[in-house]
């Protein structure tokens, strides 16, 4: 997997590069602001962008910002934003365009190599990969809309699972039970949500997104 | 009745002889000098500040002149303080300190709308009038002492017995009037009783225009109207919400880029040792040593930024007082720093906060600008309501509070709670910043 890194601290720039290099992938580029970014993805095209929030010059929002233009310009490549803080008005504008490609997660998961990395794969390959800080935000900020109302705790796990970029093996290692289980979970979900079934593999994103994604997408 | 004529008439030609006279007369004499050159100054300056400014090339030298006049109506107004208090007695508080802006525009704007200068200037052209007041009083003073030494004057020296010399002629100042021509002893009598009745009536009139004076300084060069004192409060009021708003910020950053960042990166390396260790059981010691190396050392690291961050919030050590808390402080300068505090009583802890981060900011600026060799650090209560912080270097000079944005936000911090900062720092030093505080915010 072929990465850039925007971070502008450098202990952490040098860590996460180190990290990713250790377990077999190519650093493209590790920059320290948005426009560097901008750059360092329109010459090496690389699968996904490790983006900070906060960078210079205003240490507000230059990575959200050059993330949002990164998703327009280069849809081919991923990209996870990497914060020390969850913000939902973030999150809402990331997922915005949908949820293919995009993760959000605290830079706290980072202590779990292999979550963190495997995360990373799945934003590279076009999936999702939210903080589960992410999904409760969105959950509390969609349970006034409704419709989750009537989801069982379990089916509520099981839509948080998916809205972290699960599939159906992976929650059910979570949760410890059988695929089997999941799979009558995810179709009671997808049917209290009024969603009907059809071809398309769109349908979980668009359950997540539709009554987790502030933009009702 | 008759008693009480005698007392009311005692009052009044004895007045003369009263000390609190004396102090009128002089201050008429000192007051009425300054208030004419005042005038004058004021006049000049403004009459050729307004007429050049009208030209379009002159109006930079126009302004000029009127910021001119505007600040030497400040140093004329605490002259007129000054001679009230010295001579009368009167205290009347100066106005609130004049906040220079930033940038050239800022400064000229906010010297051209000092409310405070333009009053001065008020009294400057109303004190004309006063002031010929005041002089006529002591003319007619003089005169009349002069007039009144008559009797004695003629047996002194015209008392020969040659007698006719030309004859000795005695000038009444207005409103008595005239010129009395004299030509035997007797005849100084009317002269004496002239002087007698100038001097009684120089030392009402005296009287009435000190007050009349004074009313004047007070309503013109005292503490502004209530109106304006609650423009001042609200203007501080916003730096006291603007300071802890930015204080929080600074906190916030200070952790996000500090201490938060650095557990990031510690949990980091911990996560990737921990990846080595699980490597099919045959760590690589070397690699996971460092690792852990890296984690501790990001450990230390981060809680030297959390206790500096704590300390900045609130330095523990002023919970046992600000003398120890600063001589705590001048032990961990760069320079050496020496205190010498008498504080009592002890103020509010709100405002121990304040002198504290201000003895720090100035050890700081100190440190960083001045090529100072010493740093002496006063803190001392004054008649038990002012506390005051005098922080001076052997430095080099030049610091500039319209000019150093540190000053500046102490001139802010402070000025939340009424205090006051004064720096006298010519190039060339020494550096003396005093910092006034109220011992109650």
């Amino acid at each position: 997997m072929r990465v850039v890194i925007a971070e502008d601290a450098a202990l952490l720039r040098e860590g996460l590069t180190r990290l990713l290099e250790d377990r077999g992938h190519a650093i493209c580029a590790a920059v320290s602001d948005g426009d560097a970014l901008l750059a360092a993805v329109a010459e090496h095209h690389p699968d996904v962008a490790v983006v900070d929030i906060r960078m210079p010059p205003t240490h507000t929002d230059e990575g959200l910002r050059a993330a949002l233009q990164l998703r327009q310009k280069f849809p081919g490549t991923g990209v996870l934003m990497f914060s020390q803080y969850i913000e939902t008005s973030y999150s809402a504008q990331l997922l915005e365009g949908g949820a293919a490609g995009v993760g959000y997660l605290l830079k706290d998961r980072v202590a779990n190599v292999a979550e963190f990395s495997a995360a990373l794969q799945r934003v590279a390959d076009g999936g999702t990969a939210l903080d589960p800080e992410v999904v409760s935000q969105l959950f509390r900020a969609s349970r006034q809309r409704g419709g989750l109302a009537t989801l069982t705790p379990r089916e509520r796990q099981v839509l948080a699972l998916m809205a972290e970029g699960r599939s159906n093996a992976g929650i059910a290692a979570e949760l410890v039970v059988s695929a089997g289980a999941v799979e009558k979970h995810v179709a009671s979900i997808f049917t209290k949500l009024g969603l009907p079934p059809d071809e398309s593999d769109n349908r979980r994103v668009l359950a997540v997104l539709r009554y987790l994604g502030p933009a009702n997408a | 009745m008759e008693e009480e004529i005698r007392r009311v008439a005692g009052i009044i030609l004895g007045a003369p002889l009263t000390r609190r006279t004396r102090r009128e007369l002089l201050y008429s004499g000192f007051g009425g000098l300054a208030g004419v050159a005042g005038f004058c100054l004021t006049l000049v300056l403004l009459t050729t500040g307004l007429t050049v400014s009208v030209s379009v090339i002159g109006t930079v030298i126009g302004l000029l002149l009127i910021t001119v006049a505007l600040r030497v109506s400040r140093r004329l107004g605490s002259l007129h303080r000054r001679l009230l208090r010295r001579l009368l007695g009167h205290q009347v508080e100066a106005p609130p300190r004049f906040q220079p802006g930033s940038g050239v525009l800022g400064r000229l704007d906010r010297r051209l709308r000092d409310r405070a200068a333009w009053r001065g200037v008020w009294y400057s052209l109303i004190k004309l009038p006063v002031a010929a007041v005041q002089l006529y009083a002591i003319v007619l003073t003089v005169f009349g002492l002069v007039d009144l030494t008559y009797p004695v004057d003629w047996l002194l020296f015209h008392n020969s017995s040659r007698g006719n010399l030309s004859p000795l002629a005695a000038v009444v100042p207005a409103p008595f009037g005239g010129r009395l021509e004299i030509y035997s002893w007797p005849g100084t009598f009317p002269a004496a009783i002239a002087g007698a009745a100038c001097v009684v009536a120089a030392a009402w009139l005296a009287r009435g225009i000190s007050a009349a004076d004074h009313a004047l300084v007070r309503n013109l060069l005292g503490p502004s109207s209530m109106a304006e004192r609650v423009s001042e409060l609200e203007r501080t009021r916003t730096l006291a919400v603007e300071d802890s708003a930015a204080a929080l910020r600074r906190v916030e950053r200070d952790l996000h880029d500090g201490a938060q960042m650095r557990l990031a990166a510690l949990a980091m390396n911990l996560g990737m040792a921990r990846e080595k260790l699980d490597d099919d059981g045959r760590p690589d010691n070397a690699t996971v040593r460092e690792l852990i190396d890296a984690a501790h050392r990001n450990a230390v690291d981060a809680l030297a930024d959390l206790r500096d961050l704590a300390r900045g919030i609130h330095p523990p050590v002023l919970d046992s007082g600000l003398a120890s808390a600063l001589a705590t402080l001048a032990t961990s300068s760069a320079i050496p720093a020496s205190v010498i505090a008498d504080i009592d009583p002890r103020p509010e802890p709100a405002i121990e906060t304040i002198a504290y981060f201000c003895a720090a900011e100035l050890i700081a600026n100190a440190t960083k600008h001045s090529y100072a060799n010493q740093i002496k650090i006063k803190i001392y209560t004054e008649r038990r309501r002012v506390l005051r912080l005098e922080v001076s270097d052997d430095g080099i000079g030049g610091a500039d509070a319209a000019r150093g944005s540190g000053l500046a936000g102490l001139a802010q911090r402070v000025s939340t709670v009424d205090g006051r900062i004064d720096v006298v720092s010519p190039a060339g030093g020494p550096t003396i910043v005093t910092v006034e505080l109220p011992l109650r915010a």
